[in-house]
């Protein structure tokens, strides 16, 4: 049974961050942005496998909307969205390997030196913890709940406001007309100066 | 045995619905029709496009019908025949129908034609909103029955069924279960006639196969939670459980093939203002009156 | 059991790594958030062990949980309305070009 459980929580680990890497490896934005969702799903599986069976069902399906919305905003934005032509769009790349490589080093050492006890064998059940997860949100965490919500109100009027155009109707100006004027070509400037 | 006994009976309706919808497209009951259109579909050749996004062409099919049949897994059909109880089995319906819309951005996106393409960006759309309208009455269900799951259920429709209990939250599920169907009204995916078949556009042969048994299974599925959630599952008199199941489901997916059949489809514009505008009002208020009837009643 | 926790808190730190990896060196605003998503993700899998292996009976512990999935789903709206913004005023959001604040 533990080998069972060890297995598969290994198995879904090793899914999560094999997406995870691929995520930062293809240069097709769908493709990197359903790999982020792959990966949140593999870890879903993984909580299914370590019985907190609320948890993993609630990440594998606030994933699915999220990354897909994430996948038509990398579309919309990114400058090669099917990765055709191959561009690189990264940057101090020395920088950030050093800097992953030593986070993953210490944090996986500290993983391995420390000594956890005696973990407990079995959780409560499922339906138990559906049940007292709910009396936790609605008792002792209640206030912070409530404070998630109304933060989730405030970043939804936040993100509404920055982003929508403030120009009365029908004199907005269309995104991509910004990018025209942005992108001119340098021949362009350099004749005008 | 159970488990096969489930996957059985849910090969069934899909089979049964496969037929309604056929007789409805050629006015004549024909009960052979949908076996010769997938051995023609199954004959024929699959062509794969230029340049196409190969893991996600090929995976969109696969994954559609696996979510449907993911959803389908935690509603009991009678006592005891369902293919797993899962202790959140409500929030798990939510869970697996997610991933319908991931399966269609990957049609969409998977073989690199327009039309393709606006039908998956389309369908984004579409569900982000109609979502909200599944999972916020499945809400107002598992409040009254306080359990999410699926066998307790039905079992806190002993007495009333939630049809009753709360109509409007069954309305609202009924529209938003046709429009993550894609049926007719909502078929702005697939839109036929105007996007040339969208999203289905450059799938033939097998994945075609594939792909439409995918969504008669998500059209079970959608019927069955119907009846679980709302018509009380296998209640009613004199029938055996069985058989109540079976009447209520092909009931409710034959409503929404004959609704779709005579209604004009929905403009994209119009269909999200209408989701976000009054069915998340509705939705909301749903939750609440089911909240002050349960502690009325109670 | 001990191995199954240290299983799930190697992969929580390797998610770290590689998001911390993808928001440093990328360019590009969306697949920063891309990398700080995975980076919440290896929080997730590390306060999961935890709650699973150590503290089964502290419910605060899924608590938790939640909050740091409401904070990923708001990560996201808060970005994307900026680089909705930034789109429109600036016609990228290539953050090798974001230096207006570099004095």
């Amino acid at each position: 049974m533990i080998l069972a459980q060890s297995l598969l929580v290994g198995f879904f680990g090793a899914a999560a961050v094999a997406f995870g890497v691929w995520v930062f490896r293809t240069s097709s934005m769908m493709r990197s942005a359903l790999a982020l969702l792959f990966s949140q799903t593999a870890l879903g599986a993984m909580f299914l496998a370590m019985q907190t069976e609320f948890l993993g069902v609630l990440q594998i399906m606030m994933m699915a909307t999220e990354m897909s919305i994430m996948a038509i905003f990398m579309v919309m934005f990114m400058m090669d969205p099917g990765g055709l032509g191959e561009m690189d769009m990264s940057h101090q790349k020395r920088l950030a390997i050093a800097a992953a490589l030593v986070a993953t080093t210490l944090s996986i050492a500290v993983v391995i030196l420390v000594d956890w006890g005696k973990p407990t064998a079995v959780p409560p059940g499922a339906a138990q913890q559906v049940r007292e997860l709910g009396t936790e949100l609605l008792g002792r965490s209640m206030m912070l709940f409530e404070t998630a919500g109304v933060t989730i109100l405030t970043a939804m009027i936040a993100a509404t406001a920055i982003a929508v155009d403030g120009r009365p109707y029908g004199k907005q100006k269309p995104a991509a007309a910004a990018m025209n004027q942005q992108h001119k070509p340098p021949l362009d400037e350099e004749a005008q100066s | 045995m159970t488990v096969f006994l489930a996957l059985v009976s849910m090969l069934l309706y899909i089979y049964v619905i496969a037929v309604i919808e056929a007789s409805l497209r050629t006015g004549r009951v024909n009960a052979a029709l949908p076996l010769f259109a997938a051995l023609a579909l199954l004959g024929r050749e699959s062509i794969v496009p230029r340049k196409c996004d190969r893991i996600f062409f090929e995976t969109a099919p696969i994954l559609l019908l696996l979510s449907a049949l993911l959803a389908a897994a935690v509603l009991p059909l009678a006592p005891g025949l369902m293919i797993t109880d899962l202790a959140t089995g409500a929030l798990f319906i939510n869970a697996a129908l997610a991933y319908v819309l991931v399966a269609l951005l990957m049609a969409g996106w998977g073989p690199d034609g327009a039309y393709a393409l606006i039908g998956g960006w389309r369908f984004l759309g579409q569900l982000l909103a109609y979502s909200m309208l599944i999972v916020m009455p499945i809400t107002a269900v598992a409040m009254r029955a306080s359990s999410l799951l699926t066998t307790d259920i039905v079992t806190s429709q002993a007495e009333l069924w939630n049809i009753v209990y709360q109509p409007l939250g069954f309305v609202l599920f009924f529209i938003a279960a046709m429009a993550l169907a894609f049926l007719p009204p909502f078929d702005l995916p697939t839109a036929q006639g105007e996007l040339a078949g969208g999203v289905e556009a450059e799938y033939s042969g097998v994945r075609l196969a594939v792909f439409r048994f995918g969504r008669l299974a998500l059209i079970t599925a959608l019927a069955a939670a119907t009846t679980v959630l709302y018509l009380g599952g296998w209640y009613g008199p004199w029938l055996p459980a069985w058989a109540w199941s079976t009447l209520k489901l092909l009931g409710v997916a034959s409503a929404m093939l004959v609704a779709g059949h005579y209604l004009p489809r929905i403009r994209e514009a119009q269909l999200l203002a209408w989701a976000w505008k009054f069915g998340i009002p509705l939705a909301l208020l749903n939750i609440f009156l089911v909240g002050v009837l349960v502690l009325v009643l109670s | 059991m001990t191995a199954v926790l240290i299983v799930a808190l190697v992969t929580g730190a390797l998610l770290f790594g590689i998001g911390l990896y993808g928001a440093l060196s990328q360019t590009n605003l969306v697949m920063i958030m891309m990398g700080v998503e995975l980076i919440l993700a290896g929080a997730l899998v590390n306060l999961v062990a935890f709650w699973r292996f150590l503290h089964p009976h502290v419910y605060a512990g899924q608590m938790f949980v939640l909050i740091i999935m409401t904070v990923m789903a708001l990560e996201m709206a808060v970005g994307f309305g900026i680089a909705v913004a930034r789109f429109r005023s600036r016609g990228s959001v290539e953050m090798e070009e974001a230096r207006d604040l570099n004095g």
